[in-house]
Protein backbone atom coordinates (compact mmCIF):
# COMPACT_ATOMS: atom_id res chain seq x y z
CA UNK A 1 0.00 0.00 0.00
CA UNK A 2 1.26 3.43 -0.98
CA UNK A 3 1.08 5.66 2.27
CA UNK A 4 2.57 8.57 0.54
CA UNK A 5 5.09 9.49 2.82
CA UNK A 6 7.09 11.46 0.54
CA UNK A 7 4.84 14.23 0.31
CA UNK A 8 4.66 14.24 4.19
CA UNK A 9 8.15 14.27 4.72
CA UNK A 10 8.61 17.23 2.01
CA UNK A 11 5.81 19.55 3.66
CA UNK A 12 7.83 18.67 7.37
CA UNK A 13 10.45 20.31 5.59
CA UNK A 14 8.87 23.19 4.18
CA UNK A 15 7.42 23.69 7.72
CA UNK A 16 10.80 23.48 9.26
CA UNK A 17 12.47 25.94 6.78
CA UNK A 18 9.86 28.54 7.32
CA UNK A 19 11.11 28.19 11.35
CA UNK A 20 14.07 28.47 10.67
CA UNK A 21 13.63 31.60 8.68
CA UNK A 22 10.87 33.09 11.51
CA UNK A 23 13.40 32.33 14.23
CA UNK A 24 16.45 33.70 12.32
CA UNK A 25 15.68 36.50 10.23
CA UNK A 26 15.14 40.64 11.31
CA UNK A 27 12.80 41.96 8.83
CA UNK A 28 9.18 41.74 9.92
CA UNK A 29 7.98 41.05 6.44
CA UNK A 30 10.25 38.21 5.57
CA UNK A 31 9.11 36.92 9.19
CA UNK A 32 5.67 36.54 7.89
CA UNK A 33 6.70 35.15 4.61
CA UNK A 34 8.04 32.19 6.52
CA UNK A 35 5.35 31.63 8.02
CA UNK A 36 3.67 31.63 4.91
CA UNK A 37 5.67 28.72 3.98
CA UNK A 38 5.18 27.11 7.12
CA UNK A 39 1.62 27.26 6.26
CA UNK A 40 2.34 25.55 2.62
CA UNK A 41 4.12 22.64 4.45
CA UNK A 42 0.90 21.97 6.69
CA UNK A 43 -1.78 22.23 3.54
CA UNK A 44 0.61 19.58 1.97
CA UNK A 45 0.42 17.20 4.95
CA UNK A 46 -3.24 17.75 5.11
CA UNK A 47 -4.12 16.86 1.36
CA UNK A 48 -1.47 13.89 1.91
CA UNK A 49 -3.20 12.25 5.06
CA UNK A 50 -6.62 13.32 2.90
CA UNK A 51 -5.16 11.35 -0.24
CA UNK A 52 -3.73 8.52 2.69
CA UNK A 53 -7.41 7.68 4.60
CA UNK A 54 -9.17 8.16 1.01
CA UNK A 55 -11.08 10.95 2.07
CA UNK A 56 -12.13 14.17 1.20
CA UNK A 57 -11.99 15.73 4.71
CA UNK A 58 -8.52 16.86 4.39
CA UNK A 59 -9.20 18.52 1.25
CA UNK A 60 -11.73 20.73 3.08
CA UNK A 61 -9.88 21.17 5.83
CA UNK A 62 -6.90 22.81 3.51
CA UNK A 63 -9.33 25.13 2.31
CA UNK A 64 -9.99 26.63 5.78
CA UNK A 65 -6.39 26.84 6.34
CA UNK A 66 -6.16 28.97 3.49
CA UNK A 67 -9.04 31.01 4.88
CA UNK A 68 -7.15 31.61 8.06
CA UNK A 69 -4.18 32.10 6.34
CA UNK A 70 -5.42 34.94 4.24
CA UNK A 71 -6.71 36.71 7.52
CA UNK A 72 -3.20 36.24 9.44
CA UNK A 73 -1.54 37.88 6.25
CA UNK A 74 -4.16 40.46 6.45
CA UNK A 75 -4.06 41.31 9.56
CA UNK A 76 -0.07 40.73 10.04
CA UNK A 77 0.54 43.26 7.24
CA UNK A 78 -1.69 45.77 8.83
CA UNK A 79 0.12 45.23 11.79
CA UNK A 80 4.17 45.56 10.06
CA UNK A 81 2.64 48.62 8.46
CA UNK A 82 1.64 49.95 11.63
CA UNK A 83 4.92 49.30 13.01
CA UNK A 84 6.60 50.70 10.40
CA UNK A 85 5.10 53.99 10.30
CA UNK A 86 6.00 54.26 14.35
CA UNK A 87 9.50 53.28 14.03
CA UNK A 88 10.52 53.94 10.48
CA UNK A 89 12.36 50.32 10.17
CA UNK A 90 11.14 46.73 9.64
CA UNK A 91 14.07 45.55 12.36
CA UNK A 92 11.83 43.11 14.61
CA UNK A 93 14.87 43.97 17.21
CA UNK A 94 13.72 47.61 17.45
CA UNK A 95 10.99 46.34 19.28
CA UNK A 96 12.33 43.96 21.61
CA UNK A 97 11.88 45.99 24.57
CA UNK A 98 7.99 45.43 23.85
CA UNK A 99 7.45 49.41 24.81
CA UNK A 100 5.69 52.04 22.24
CA UNK B 1 10.64 2.98 8.06
CA UNK B 2 13.76 0.65 8.82
CA UNK B 3 16.27 2.01 11.27
CA UNK B 4 19.12 2.93 8.48
CA UNK B 5 16.56 4.81 6.93
CA UNK B 6 16.23 6.72 9.61
CA UNK B 7 20.03 7.41 10.43
CA UNK B 8 20.52 8.58 6.72
CA UNK B 9 17.63 10.85 6.85
CA UNK B 10 18.79 12.41 10.17
CA UNK B 11 22.28 12.86 8.73
CA UNK B 12 20.44 14.30 5.06
CA UNK B 13 19.23 16.96 7.64
CA UNK B 14 21.82 17.55 9.80
CA UNK B 15 24.22 18.05 5.83
CA UNK B 16 21.01 20.77 4.62
CA UNK B 17 20.55 22.36 8.28
CA UNK B 18 24.66 23.25 7.98
CA UNK B 19 23.79 24.44 4.20
CA UNK B 20 20.88 26.37 5.89
CA UNK B 21 23.17 27.63 8.46
CA UNK B 22 25.96 28.96 6.04
CA UNK B 23 23.54 30.24 3.29
CA UNK B 24 21.55 32.87 6.19
CA UNK B 25 22.78 36.01 5.32
CA UNK B 26 25.39 37.07 7.86
CA UNK B 27 28.24 40.08 8.68
CA UNK B 28 31.44 39.29 7.71
CA UNK B 29 32.76 36.60 4.97
CA UNK B 30 29.92 35.60 3.37
CA UNK B 31 29.99 31.66 3.33
CA UNK B 32 27.69 31.50 0.31
CA UNK B 33 28.82 29.17 -1.99
CA UNK B 34 29.69 26.23 0.62
CA UNK B 35 26.62 26.74 2.23
CA UNK B 36 25.24 26.20 -1.71
CA UNK B 37 26.87 23.25 -2.00
CA UNK B 38 25.85 21.64 0.88
CA UNK B 39 22.36 22.26 0.42
CA UNK B 40 22.48 21.30 -3.05
CA UNK B 41 24.21 17.86 -1.77
CA UNK B 42 21.39 17.59 0.59
CA UNK B 43 18.51 18.29 -1.89
CA UNK B 44 20.15 15.48 -3.78
CA UNK B 45 20.31 13.33 -1.15
CA UNK B 46 17.58 13.63 0.12
CA UNK B 47 15.70 12.72 -3.39
CA UNK B 48 17.47 9.40 -3.92
CA UNK B 49 17.05 8.29 -0.34
CA UNK B 50 13.38 9.50 -1.11
CA UNK B 51 13.07 7.99 -4.36
CA UNK B 52 14.80 4.62 -3.19
CA UNK B 53 13.04 4.41 0.09
CA UNK B 54 9.90 5.74 0.19
CA UNK B 55 8.40 6.62 -3.37
CA UNK B 56 6.06 3.65 -4.42
CA UNK B 57 7.30 4.22 -8.68
CA UNK B 58 4.48 4.93 -10.74
CA UNK B 59 3.81 7.04 -13.84
CA UNK B 60 3.98 10.26 -11.31
CA UNK B 61 6.85 10.31 -9.34
CA UNK B 62 9.27 12.32 -11.56
CA UNK B 63 7.04 14.78 -11.81
CA UNK B 64 6.92 14.22 -7.86
CA UNK B 65 11.07 14.18 -7.50
CA UNK B 66 10.89 17.51 -9.88
CA UNK B 67 8.51 19.89 -7.77
CA UNK B 68 9.79 18.99 -4.76
CA UNK B 69 12.72 19.42 -5.94
CA UNK B 70 11.65 23.15 -6.78
CA UNK B 71 9.83 23.41 -3.26
CA UNK B 72 12.38 22.85 -1.48
CA UNK B 73 15.11 25.08 -3.35
CA UNK B 74 12.67 28.16 -3.36
CA UNK B 75 12.00 27.96 0.45
CA UNK B 76 15.40 27.88 1.12
CA UNK B 77 16.09 30.85 -1.01
CA UNK B 78 13.21 32.42 0.25
CA UNK B 79 14.18 32.26 3.99
CA UNK B 80 17.74 32.91 3.44
CA UNK B 81 17.37 35.63 0.73
CA UNK B 82 18.63 39.24 1.33
CA UNK B 83 16.14 41.28 -0.20
CA UNK B 84 12.68 40.90 0.62
CA UNK B 85 11.10 41.38 -2.90
CA UNK B 86 13.16 38.72 -4.43
CA UNK B 87 12.12 36.71 -1.22
CA UNK B 88 8.57 37.35 -1.84
CA UNK B 89 8.79 36.26 -5.40
CA UNK B 90 10.54 32.64 -4.70
CA UNK B 91 7.65 32.51 -2.27
CA UNK B 92 5.79 32.49 -5.54
CA UNK B 93 7.36 29.56 -6.82
CA UNK B 94 7.37 27.54 -3.43
CA UNK B 95 3.52 28.02 -3.57
CA UNK B 96 3.00 26.60 -7.59
CA UNK B 97 5.43 24.22 -7.01
CA UNK B 98 3.34 23.08 -4.04
CA UNK B 99 0.20 23.43 -6.30
CA UNK B 100 1.56 21.00 -8.52
CA UNK B 101 2.48 18.14 -5.59
CA UNK B 102 -1.30 19.29 -4.46
CA UNK B 103 -2.34 18.06 -8.37
CA UNK B 104 -0.15 14.77 -7.78
CA UNK B 105 -2.25 14.02 -4.84
CA UNK B 106 -5.45 14.55 -6.27
CA UNK B 107 -6.52 17.91 -4.53
CA UNK B 108 -6.91 19.73 -8.06
CA UNK B 109 -9.46 22.11 -6.06
CA UNK B 110 -7.57 22.96 -3.70
CA UNK B 111 -4.64 23.32 -5.43
CA UNK B 112 -6.04 26.07 -8.30
CA UNK B 113 -7.54 27.48 -4.90
CA UNK B 114 -3.78 27.69 -3.49
CA UNK B 115 -2.14 29.48 -6.74
CA UNK B 116 -5.30 32.05 -6.56
CA UNK B 117 -5.58 33.22 -3.23
CA UNK B 118 -1.59 33.18 -2.57
CA UNK B 119 -0.29 33.91 -5.65
CA UNK B 120 -2.83 36.15 -6.77
CA UNK B 121 -4.39 38.02 -3.15
CA UNK B 122 -1.27 37.11 -0.27
CA UNK B 123 1.69 37.92 -2.27
CA UNK B 124 0.10 41.00 -4.25
CA UNK B 125 -0.52 42.07 -0.32
CA UNK B 126 3.03 41.64 0.86
CA UNK B 127 4.24 43.13 -2.75
CA UNK B 128 2.26 46.24 -1.38
CA UNK B 129 3.84 45.98 2.05
CA UNK B 130 7.10 45.93 0.76
CA UNK B 131 6.82 49.09 -1.39
CA UNK B 132 5.21 51.16 0.91
CA UNK B 133 7.85 50.34 3.85
CA UNK B 134 11.22 50.55 1.31
CA UNK B 135 14.42 51.26 2.50
CA UNK B 136 16.86 52.83 1.09
CA UNK B 137 19.47 50.35 -0.19
CA UNK B 138 19.90 46.99 1.46
CA UNK B 139 19.56 47.35 5.52
CA UNK B 140 22.35 46.11 8.11
CA UNK B 141 18.67 44.15 9.35
CA UNK B 142 17.91 41.91 6.02
CA UNK B 143 21.85 41.24 6.21
CA UNK B 144 22.57 40.01 8.99
CA UNK B 145 20.60 36.92 10.63
CA UNK B 146 19.73 36.70 13.91
CA UNK B 147 20.88 33.76 16.08
CA UNK B 148 21.24 31.68 13.12
CA UNK B 149 22.82 28.67 14.36
CA UNK B 150 20.26 28.16 17.16
CA UNK B 151 17.34 28.95 14.79
CA UNK B 152 18.79 26.65 12.22
CA UNK B 153 19.64 23.77 15.11
CA UNK B 154 15.65 24.06 16.19
CA UNK B 155 14.52 23.39 12.53
CA UNK B 156 16.78 19.96 12.43
CA UNK B 157 15.69 18.88 15.44
CA UNK B 158 11.77 19.51 14.21
CA UNK B 159 12.57 17.48 11.38
CA UNK B 160 14.46 14.61 13.17
CA UNK B 161 11.68 14.43 15.61
CA UNK B 162 8.93 14.11 12.88
CA UNK B 163 11.17 11.52 11.21
CA UNK B 164 11.79 9.61 14.01
CA UNK B 165 7.95 9.50 14.68
CA UNK B 166 7.16 8.90 10.95
CA UNK B 167 7.74 5.55 10.87
CA UNK B 168 4.97 4.63 13.54
CA UNK B 169 2.45 4.99 11.52
CA UNK B 170 3.71 3.83 8.41
CA UNK B 171 2.50 0.69 7.30
CA UNK B 172 -1.03 0.88 9.23
CA UNK B 173 -3.68 -0.03 6.76
CA UNK B 174 -5.78 3.50 7.57
CA UNK B 175 -8.52 2.05 9.51
CA UNK B 176 -11.92 4.80 8.54
CA UNK B 177 -14.26 3.78 6.39
CA UNK B 178 -14.62 5.78 3.07
CA UNK B 179 -17.29 8.94 3.76
CA UNK B 180 -20.32 8.82 1.59
CA UNK B 181 -18.74 12.10 0.31
CA UNK B 182 -16.01 10.24 -1.04
CA UNK B 183 -17.72 7.05 -2.10
CA UNK B 184 -20.13 8.77 -4.11
CA UNK B 185 -17.18 9.47 -6.89
CA UNK B 186 -14.80 6.28 -5.90
CA UNK B 187 -11.65 6.19 -4.69
CA UNK B 188 -9.82 6.58 -8.01
CA UNK B 189 -10.61 9.91 -8.60
CA UNK B 190 -8.04 11.11 -11.55
CA UNK B 191 -10.27 9.07 -13.76
CA UNK B 192 -13.21 11.09 -13.71
CA UNK B 193 -11.48 14.30 -13.27
CA UNK B 194 -11.49 17.62 -11.88
CA UNK B 195 -15.28 18.83 -11.82
CA UNK B 196 -15.84 15.48 -9.71
CA UNK B 197 -12.89 16.76 -7.02
CA UNK B 198 -14.61 20.11 -6.82
CA UNK B 199 -18.19 18.59 -7.17
CA UNK B 200 -17.22 16.51 -3.86
CA UNK B 201 -15.89 19.16 -1.77
CA UNK B 202 -18.60 21.13 -2.62
CA UNK B 203 -20.87 19.07 -1.50
CA UNK B 204 -19.26 18.30 1.73
CA UNK B 205 -18.79 22.17 2.50
CA UNK B 206 -22.05 22.75 1.86
CA UNK B 207 -23.55 19.60 3.45
CA UNK B 208 -21.29 18.99 6.62
CA UNK B 209 -19.27 21.99 7.02
CA UNK B 210 -21.49 24.47 6.49
CA UNK B 211 -21.18 26.08 9.69
CA UNK B 212 -17.56 26.37 9.34
CA UNK B 213 -18.02 28.10 6.14
CA UNK B 214 -20.00 31.09 7.75
CA UNK B 215 -17.92 30.97 10.56
CA UNK B 216 -15.10 31.34 7.86
CA UNK B 217 -16.88 34.03 6.83
CA UNK B 218 -17.44 36.19 9.71
CA UNK B 219 -13.45 35.18 10.37
CA UNK B 220 -12.31 36.85 7.45
CA UNK B 221 -15.04 40.08 7.60
CA UNK B 222 -13.31 40.48 11.63
CA UNK B 223 -9.94 40.20 9.88
CA UNK B 224 -11.01 42.88 7.03
CA UNK B 225 -12.55 45.60 9.73
CA UNK B 226 -9.40 44.81 11.91
CA UNK B 227 -7.47 45.48 9.13
CA UNK B 228 -8.76 48.69 8.08
CA UNK B 229 -9.03 50.11 11.18
CA UNK B 230 -5.09 49.59 11.89
CA UNK B 231 -4.43 51.17 8.87
CA UNK B 232 -6.67 54.21 9.63
CA UNK B 233 -5.28 54.98 12.74
CA UNK B 234 -3.14 57.97 13.31
CA UNK B 235 0.47 57.58 14.42
CA UNK B 236 2.47 60.41 15.65
CA UNK B 237 6.05 59.27 14.38
CA UNK B 238 8.52 59.46 17.64
CA UNK B 239 10.76 62.67 17.30
CA UNK B 240 11.37 62.30 20.92
CA UNK B 241 14.56 60.09 21.79
CA UNK B 242 13.44 57.47 23.74
CA UNK B 243 15.06 53.91 24.52
CA UNK B 244 13.36 52.04 21.87
CA UNK B 245 13.70 55.32 19.53
CA UNK B 246 17.56 54.66 19.83
CA UNK B 247 16.81 50.96 18.82
CA UNK B 248 15.03 52.03 15.98
CA UNK B 249 17.50 54.13 14.78
CA UNK B 250 20.23 51.67 14.76
CA UNK B 251 19.10 49.66 12.15
CA UNK B 252 18.57 52.46 9.92
CA UNK B 253 21.31 54.39 10.11
CA UNK B 254 24.46 51.71 10.74
CA UNK B 255 26.77 51.82 8.03
CA UNK B 256 26.19 49.58 4.81
CA UNK B 257 29.51 47.75 5.60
Amino acid sequence: MHDHAEYIIVGAILFALGLVGFLSRRNLIVIFLSTEIMFQGVVLNVVAFARLHQHLEGQAFGLFLLVIAAVEAGLALGMVVLLFRRRGTLDAQAWSLMRG
Amino acid sequence: MSATTSYLLYSIFALGGAGVYALLPRRGTSKTLIGALLAIAALVAFLVVVAMRFVVPDSSTPYFLLFSTIALAAAVRVVTHTRPVYSSLYFVVVVVAVAALLVLLQAEFLAVALIIIYAGAILVTYLFVIMLAQQVGAPTYDRSAREPFLATFAGFVLMAAIAGRAGDWRGQTPTRTIPVAFAETGPNQSTSGSTSNTRSIGAMLMTKYVLVVELSGVLLLVSMIGAISLARRKIAVEGVPRVGMVLGQAGREAKPF
